[in-house]
C-alpha cells in the first residue's frame, strides 16, 4: 500500500510520485501520515516535509500552504518548495546570514514581519540540508 | 494634342495636383475614383494618388506582420507558465467544488481583461458575460459588484455601471506575471470587498485559435458551510478531519483565501495567453487583408497607366494621319 503524493506550487509541479510514509509539519505540530489514514485537510507552516520511499528518507523544504489527504492520495499546495538535494549549502548559509542581518536592522512592523518570514524560510532550508545527512 | 500636353504637364507637376483631382479624391467615400471626367471627356489620371495609397497599405501590412510575430513570441513564453499553473486550482475544486449555481446575497464579479487593444473580441465577450452575471444576480435581496482588472473592461463598464464598481486595477502586465504579485492583488480585493461569492470572468486558452469565456466561482466560508450541511457535492467536506490551527473555521477561511489567489493567478495567466493568441490572429487577418488590397490597387494602377498611354498613342496617330491625309 502506497500513498500517491503530489506537491504543487504556483509555478510548477515539484513532485508526483508514490511514497510509503510522510511526516508533515502543520501549524499545530508534526503529523505522520501512513497509508489508509482518515481524510484530512490541514494548513502547513513553513517547515520541512520528510518522505520515505523504500526505506530512504527525503527532505523537502515547504514555504507554507495546505495539504489534503483522501483515499491514499495526498495533495500538497504550497507557495514554494525545494528538494533538499537541490539546495546549495553555501548559498543557503549566506541567505541565512543576510536574513538575520535584515532582521536586526528592520524597522517598522511590516519590515520586521517580512524579515522574520525570510529568516524562517532560510532556517527551513538549512534544516532541510542538515537532515539529509 | 493640347490635352495630351496638359496631361503630361499634369504628371510632371505632380505635387501641384490640379484642384479638380483633389476634390474628386476627397468626395469619394471609400475607394477613390481615379478617373475624372473633364469638360470634353478627358481623363485626368492621378497615378500619384494610387502610388501614395499603395505605399501606406504596404506599411500597414509590414507593421501588422511584425505585431503578429511579437504576439506569437510572447504567447510561447506565457503558455508554459499557464500550463504549469493549471494543476494548482484543481485540488481546490476537487475538495470544495465549483458551484456556479450557489445562491448568494453578495456577488462580486471579477472581470479580467487586457490593457492594450487590437486583440480581437475577447474583451467584449468578457464584459458581456459580466453584465449577464450582473443581471442574473440582481434582485430584491441580492446585489452584484464589479472588480475590474485591465483598461479595456474599465472603458466599457465605466460607461453604464459606474456605481457598481468597487475596485479598478490596471497595468497588470508591466512586470512579468508571477504569483507573489497576484496574491498581493487577491489580498487587496479580499480586504476591501465584502462578498459571499466571487465569480472570476476570464478567457480560457483552449488553443491558439479558440478562447472560451469561463467563470470560476470561489465561495466564502459561510456559504461553504451552508452548502456542506445541505449535502450534495460539498457534503463530503465534513468527513475531513481538519488539523493545523485553532478552529476548523479558521483553516477553511485560510483555505478559501488561498483558493482565491490560486484561481486568480491561473485566470490572469489564461487571459494573457488568450490576449496574445487573439492579437496574433487579428494581426494575421489584417495583414492578409492589406495584401489583398495591395493587389487590387496594383491592378488598378497598371490599368490606368496603360489606358493613359494608349489614349496618348491614339491621339498622336490620329493627329499624324490628319496631317498627312
Amino acid at each position: 500500500m502506497t500513498l500517491n503524493l503530489c506537491i504543487l506550487t504556483p509555478n510548477r509541479i515539484v513532485l508526483d510520485s508514490e511514497v510509503k510514509e510522510i511526516i508533515l509539519s502543520t501549524n499545530s505540530g508534526k503529523i505522520g501520515v501512513l497509508p489508509n489514514h482518515a481524510p484530512i485537510a490541514t494548513a502547513i507552516d513553513t517547515g520541512i516535509l520528510r518522505i520515505r520511499l523504500n526505506d530512504q528518507w527525503l527532505t523537502i523544504a515547504l514555504m507554507g500552504g495546505f495539504a489534503r489527504m483522501d483515499n491514499n492520495e495526498i495533495t500538497i499546495l504550497v507557495n514554494d518548495a525545494e528538494k533538499g538535494s537541490d539546495i546549495d549549502p553555501q548559498e543557503v548559509q549566506q541567505a541565512l546570514e543576510i536574513a538575520e542581518a535584515n532582521l536586526r536592522k528592520a524597522e517598522g512592523k511590516i519590515q520586521i514581519i517580512e524579515a522574520n518570514l525570510a529568516l524562517r524560510q532560510a532556517r527551513t532550508r538549512v534544516e532541510a540540508i542538515n537532515t539529509i545527512s | 494634342m493640347a490635352m495630351a500636353a496638359l496631361r503630361r504637364e499634369g504628371r510632371r507637376l505632380a505635387p501641384l495636383i490640379s484642384p479638380r483631382t483633389i476634390t474628386a479624391v476627397r468626395s469619394s467615400p471609400l475607394y477613390p475614383t481615379l478617373e475624372d471626367e473633364g469638360p470634353l471627356g478627358v481623363r485626368h489620371i492621378s497615378t500619384q494618388v494610387v502610388r501614395n495609397r499603395m505605399k501606406s497599405v504596404k506599411n500597414i501590412q509590414k507593421i501588422t506582420k511584425a505585431m503578429k510575430m511579437v504576439a506569437a513570441s510572447k504567447l510561447r513564453a506565457i503558455q508554459t507558465k499557464t500550463e504549469n499553473s493549471r494543476g494548482l486550482w484543481q485540488p481546490f475544486t476537487a475538495l470544495l467544488g465549483d458551484l456556479p449555481s450557489a445562491d448568494v446575497k453578495k456577488n462580486v464579479v471579477v472581470t479580467i481583461s487586457s490593457d492594450k487593444g487590437l486583440c480581437g473580441g475577447i474583451n467584449s465577450t468578457s464584459v458581456k458575460i459580466s453584465k449577464g452575471l450582473h443581471k442574473l444576480n440582481s434582485g430584491p435581496e441580492k446585489e452584484t459588484k464589479y472588480v475590474i482588472l485591465g483598461e479595456k473592461a474599465k472603458a466599457q463598464l465605466v460607461r453604464d455601471s459606474k456605481k457598481d464598481i468597487e475596485l479598478i486595477i490596471t497595468e497588470l502586465q508591466k512586470n512579468p506575471l508571477n504569483y507573489t504579485q497576484v496574491s498581493v492583488l487577491a489580498d487587496e480585493i479580499l480586504k476591501n470587498v465584502e462578498y459571499d461569492a466571487l465569480r472570476i470572468v476570464f478567457n480560457k486558452f483552449q488553443s491558439v485559435v479558440s478562447f472560451v469565456p469561463t467563470v470560476s466561482t470561489v465561495l466564502s466560508t459561510e456559504i461553504v458551510e451552508r452548502e456542506a450541511e445541505s449535502g450534495g457535492k460539498l457534503g463530503d467536506l465534513d468527513s475531513y478531519e481538519v488539523e493545523g490551527g485553532e478552529t476548523k473555521g479558521e483553516i477553511l477561511q485560510n483555505l478559501a483565501e488561498f483558493q482565491f489567489s490560486c484561481t486568480m493567478f491561473n485566470a490572469v495567466l489564461e487571459n494573457a495567453c488568450s490576449e496574445q493568441g487573439a492579437r496574433m490572429s487579428a494581426m494575421d487577418s489584417s495583414s492578409r487583408n492589406a495584401g489583398d488590397m495591395l493587389d487590387r490597387l496594383t491592378l488598378t494602377y497598371n490599368r490606368t497607366r496603360q489606358a493613359s498611354i494608349t489614349t496618348e498613342l491614339i491621339e498622336i496617330i490620329s493627329g499624324a494621319s490628319a496631317l498627312e491625309g
